[in-house]
C-alpha cells in the first residue's frame, strides 16, 4: 500500500516545483509506473536492494552521480521493469571495483527498458540482456575508461536470445570483443548508435529480421559484421543494413581471443554464413583492408559438418530458406542471397592488414595478392561457386545469388580464397591477375533483387 | 534449554516468500553451535550430496524442511517434486584449516530456497560474526576469508555472498512453455543416493515419509561419492572411471547452467549434464559462441588430447575476472577439479580442423 502511494505523493510535491536533488532530467513523478523507486546518485545499497526486490512493472530511477558497484546489477524476477538514469555520463554505474567476475547490468525479464545512463569498467559484458522479449535500450553508453585493451570486458551492449529488441541512440567503446552485439535475436532494430574503438564495432550474429540503420562504426578493428556461428540454433536471415557510416575501422586487433581475433584491421563489413542480407545506402570510408567482404562460414570453420544443426533444435524461421539438410541436420555455412546497392566508397583498401598469416589469413592474402594495387571495395569469396574464372564473366557462376551494384563507382572482385591460401602456404603468392575483377555491371553478380523478395524487417517497434 | 524451545516451535515453520523474515532465527529452522555445526529445529532433516559443487572450499551443511504430512515425489532424472512450503537450507562455513574441518569453524551465510505458491524463491541470510543470527541480505555481501588449504598453504580471498537475484544464475531452467522457472539442484536421485551413517539416504527419507515413489535400491542411480576418491592415483584410473567421475563433477559444477534447458547456459551450446552424448555439445572441437576474452588465443572448447589448448580447461583454471568459469560462486581455483578435467581431455582421442 505504501509502495503504491509513494509515487502519488511525490507527484504532489513536484507539482509545487520542487524536484528531488539529482533528478533534474527524470523523476518518478514524470512516470506512470505504479511502483517507482528513486535511488539517489551513489546510493549503491539502495540500488542493489531495489534491484533484488523487483516486482512486475517496477521502475528504478537513478539520480545523477556515480554508483561504485562491487557486484553486478542483476535484474530478475519482474516483467516490465524499467531502469532509467539522468542521462549518459550523468548517471554512471561504475564496476571498476567489482571483485567478482560478472557483467555490469545483467538482465532476464520481458518488456524490460533501460535508458539514459552509462555503464563502465565491467569485468565481462557491460549490459547483457538474455532470454527476454520486448526489450528497449535507449541512450545507454558502455565503455571501459582505460581505453582499448585486451583486459577489457568482452561485449558492450549485448542483447542475446531476445525477441523484439530496440537499441537506439546508444554508444559502445573499447570492448575487447564487440561493442554492440545483437546475438541470437529474432526481431531487432538497431539504429542511431555509435560504436568506436572496439575490436568489432557492431555485430549482428545468428539473428533474424534485423533493421540496422543510422549507426556510426568508426575506429574499430572491424566496423559492422553480420554472421552466423557454427552449431547455433538460430539461423540468421533477413538483415537490412542501410544508411550507416562505416569509417576508418583501422584499429589494430586487440582481442585476447575468440572469433573476432581473426578480423583484419581495416575491415568495414563482412557477411559470413549469412543469407537474405541487404546492404544499402551505407557510407564506407577509409577502411584500409576493404569495405565489404562476403565470406563463407568455411573461412572460420572449414569442417562443413561442424555447422550441422539438428532441425529439431532450430528456433525461429528457417523452412523457407532452402538450406541443405543432411541426415536431419541443417547446414548454414554458405552466404547466399545478398544485395549490395547504393553504398558509397572512398579511401579504402589502401593498406590491407597483412601482419598475421596465422590469425588473420584474409588480411595477409589480400596484402600479398593486391601488392601495390588498391583492394577492391567489395570482395566475394567464391569458394562455394561451381565455377570461377579470373577473366571471363561466363566462366563464373552465381549459384549463391550475390547481387552487387556499382553506383558511385564501387569496385568488385571475386576470388578463390581457398586456392590462394593453399598457394600462399607453398610461398606461391598470387596476384590480382588471379582474381575476377569485372567492370560494372559485375555480371554474373549483377542481379537486381533477392530471389524471394526484399528482406523482411522486424515486426516491432 | 534454548534448543529444546527451538525444537518445540519448529513444527510451526511458516515462510511467506512475499514477506520473508528479516532474521533467520525467526524461522526457527536452525541455530549455529560453533564447531559442532548447525542444530536444526524439529522436522528439519539434514542431507548430503555425492559430488558437491565447489564453493571456494566452503563447508556446506544442507537440510530440508517439508510441511507436515507432505512428501517429495521421486524422479530418476529431474529434481524431486517438492511440496509447496518446502524450505531447503544450505549453510556455508569455513574451518580455519581445511585439514581440521571441525575446528574454528566460521559461519558466513545460509541460503534458503523456498517453494512458494508460484515457485521456488531463494533468500540469502548473512550471519553476524558470532554466529548468533543471520539477517536477510537481498543485495548479498562480501567478507574477507583466510584459510589454510589441504596442502597447508594459506589462502586469503574475498568471499562473495550472491544477491537474491543471482540465485537464479544457477537455479533456473527454461520450461517447455519457454518460461524460466527456479529449481533446486541437489535434490536429485543421483546426488542423494548415498549411504549416510550406514543408512541409504533415500530410503531414510522414504522411511520418514518425506519421499514417495522410491524404486528398489538396485534401480537407483548414483553419482560418484567425491569423498571416497583420491586423485593421487589418477594416472592409474581406467578411462571409464575418469569419464564417469569427470562427468559427475561437471554435472554438479557446470550443468546447472550448461544443459539444454539452462536459461543462460543454452547460449553457449555447451551442455555438460550427464545425459549429453554429442561430443560437439560436450565441447569437443566446438568453437565457443561468446567466450569473449575467455579463450586467450584458443580456438576450441576442447581440443582432444590437449588440455592446455582447450578453452574449457583455461576458464576453469584461471582467476582472471571476466574469463573464469563457473560464472559465479568461485573466487579460487578448484585444483582437484582442474586436474580431473585435464585427465579427461588428455585421454580423448581425435583432433580438430583449424
Amino acid at each position: 500500500m505504501l509502495r503504491l502511494l509513494a509515487p502519488l505523493l511525490l507527484a504532489a510535491c513536484t507539482g509545487g516545483g520542487a524536484r528531488p536533488e539529482g533528478f533534474d532530467a527524470v523523476a518518478c513523478a514524470d512516470l506512470t509506473a505504479t511502483t517507482c523507486v528513486e535511488v539517489a546518485g551513489g546510493d549503491t545499497t539502495l540500488l542493489q536492494e531495489s534491484a533484488n526486490s523487483l516486482s512486475d512493472g517496477m521502475t528504478l530511477v537513478l539520480g545523477e552521480g556515480t554508483f561504485m558497484l562491487d557486484n553486478s546489477v542483476t535484474l530478475r524476477g519482474g516483467d516490465g521493469v524499467t531502469l532509467i538514469g539522468q542521462g549518459i555520463d550523468s548517471t554512471i554505474l561504475d564496476f571498476s571495483s567489482a571483485t567478482t567476475q560478472g557483467n555490469g547490468v545483467d538482465v532476464v525479464g520481458d518488456d524490460f527498458t533501460i535508458r539514459s545512463l552509462t555503464i563502465q569498467d565491467s569485468n565481462k559484458d557491460g549490459l547483457r540482456i538474455e532470454d527476454s522479449e520486448h526489450v528497449t535500450i535507449q541512450r545507454v553508453k558502455v565503455t571501459w575508461t582505460g581505453g582499448p585493451s585486451p583486459d577489457n570486458g568482452a561485449y558492450g551492449l549485448y542483447p542475446v536470445r531476445v525477441s523484439d529488441v530496440l537499441m537506439e541512440d546508444s554508444e559502445a567503446y573499447n570492448a575487447s570483443d564487440a561493442g554492440i552485439y545483437v546475438g541470437q535475436c529474432v526481431g531487432a532494430t538497431v539504429r542511431n548508435n555509435i560504436a568506436k574503438a572496439n575490436v568489432a564495432g557492431i555485430e549482428i550474429e545468428n539473428t533474424q529480421y534485423a533493421d540496422v540503420y543510422g549507426n556510426l562504426a568508426e575506429d574499430n578493428t572491424g566496423g559492422l559484421l553480420i554472421f552466423d556461428l557454427p552449431g547455433n540454433p538460430v539461423v540468421g536471415r533477413d538483415i537490412h543494413v542501410h544508411d550507416n557510416v562505416v569509417r576508418s575501422n583501422n584499429r589494430d586487433n586487440f582481442a585476447p581471443g575468440g572469433t573476432v581475433q581473426g578480423i583484419p584491421a581495416g575491415t568495414g563489413t563482412f557477411l559470413l554464413a549469412s543469407r537474405r542480407v541487404e546492404l544499402r545506402d551505407n557510407t564506407y570510408e577509409d577502411n584500409r583492408t576493404s569495405d565489404i567482404a562476403i565470406l563463407s562460414g568455411l573461412a572460420i570453420e572449414p569442417d562443413p559438418m561442424a555447422w550441422a544443426i539438428q532441425t529439431a533444435d532450430l528456433r525461429g524461421d528457417w523452412e523457407d530458406l532452402g538450406l541443405p539438410v543432411e541426415g536431419g541436420a541443417l547446414l548454414n555455412f554458405a552466404t547466399t542471397e545478398v544485395l549490395i546497392t547504393g553504398n558509397s566508397h572512398s579511401g579504402s583498401g589502401t593498406d590491407p592488414d597483412g601482419a598475421d598469416l596465422v590469425e588473420r589469413e584474409l588480411g595477409f592474402l589480400l596484402s600479398v595478392v593486391y601488392g601495390d594495387t588498391r583492394v577492391d571495395d567489395i570482395l566475394y569469396d567464391a569458394i562455394e561457386e561451381s565455377a570461377f574464372h579470373p577473366t571471363e564473366a561466363t566462366g563464373n557462376s552465381n549459384d549463391n545469388h550475390i547481387c552487387v551494384h556499382a553506383e558511385s563507382g564501387a569496385t568488385f572482385a571475386s576470388l578463390d580464397l581457398e586456392t590462394l591460401g593453399a598457394r600462399a602456404a607453398a610461398l606461391d603468392f598470387g596476384s590480382v591477375e588471379d582474381l575476377y575483377r569485372p567492370a560494372a555491371p559485375f555480371a554474373p553478380f549483377d542481379c537486381d533483387a533477392l530471389t524471394a523478395g526484399p528482406v523482411v524487417g522486424p515486426t516491432a517497434p | 534449554m534454548i534448543s529444546l524451545l527451538l525444537s518445540g516451535c519448529a513444527a510451526g515453520v511458516t515462510f511467506d516468500v512475499d514477506a520473508p523474515p528479516e532474521r533467520l532465527s525467526s524461522t526457527r529452522l536452525m541455530r549455529w553451535e560453533g564447531d559442532a555445526g548447525p542444530s536444526y529445529g524439529a522436522d528439519v532433516v539434514p542431507y548430503e550430496v555425492n559430488t558437491p559443487l565447489f564453493s571456494n572450499h566452503a563447508a556446506k551443511d544442507r537440510a530440508m524442511w517439508l510441511p507436515p504430512g507432505e512428501a517429495a515425489t521421486y524422479d530418476p532424472v529431474a529434481a524431486f517434486d517438492l511440496p509447496e512450503g518446502t524450505i531447503l537450507i544450505k549453510s556455508f562455513s569455513f574451518p580455519a584449516d581445511l585439514r581440521e574441518p571441525d575446528v574454528d569453524r566460521r559461519l558466513i551465510e545460509t541460503r534458503l530456497l523456498v517453494r512458494g505458491p508460484v515457485g521456488w524463491v531463494g533468500f540469502p541470510y548473512i550471519w553476524d560474526d558470532a554466529g548468533r543470527d543471520a539477517v536477510l541480505s537481498v543485495a548479498g555481501g562480501r567478507t574477507d576469508v583466510s584459510i589454510i588449504n589441504e596442502e597447508g598453504t594459506p589462502l586469503d580471498f574475498t568471499y562473495v555472498v550472491p544477491q537474491k537475484n543471482q540465485c537464479v544464475d544457477c537455479h533456473e531452467l527454461t520450461g517447455d512453455d519457454d518460461e524460466g522457472y527456479t529449481t533446486p539442484i541437489g535434490i536429485k536421485a543421483r546426488h542423494l543416493h548415498r549411504a549416510v551413517a550406514g543408512t541409504d539416504q533415500l530410503a531414510d527419507l522414504a522411511d520418514r515419509g518425506l519421499l514417495v515413489g522410491l524404486p528398489p535400491a538396485d534401480e537407483l542411480p548414483a553419482a560418484t561419492d567425491w569423498a571416497s576418491i583420491s586423485l593421487d592415483d589418477l594416472a592409474s584410473w581406467s578411462d571409464a572411471k575418469v569419464e564417469a567421475v569427470t562427468r559427475d563433477y561437471l554435472d554438479m559444477n557446470c550443468a546447472h547452467c550448461h544443459n539444454r534447458a539452462g536459461t543462460e547456459g543454452v547460449t553457449s551450446q555447451l551442455f555438460l549434464d550427464p545425459y549429453e552424448q554429442d561430443p560437439f555439445h560436450l565441447g569437443v572441437c566446438k568453437r565457443p559462441g561468446s567466450a569473449g576474452k575467455g579463450g586467450v588465443g584458443r580456438t576450441f572448447d576442447i581440443v582432444p588430447g590437449d588440455h592446455e589448448a582447450s578453452i574449457f580447461w583455461y576458464r576453469m583454471q584461471t582467476e582472471d575476472l571476466g574469463s573464469m568459469m563457473p560464472d559465479i560462486g568461485r573466487e579460487l581455483v578448484h585444483t582437484q577439479g582442474v586436474r580431473l578435467v585435464e585427465a579427461w581431455i588428455d585421454r580423448m582421442e581425435g583432433s580438430c580442423s583449424e
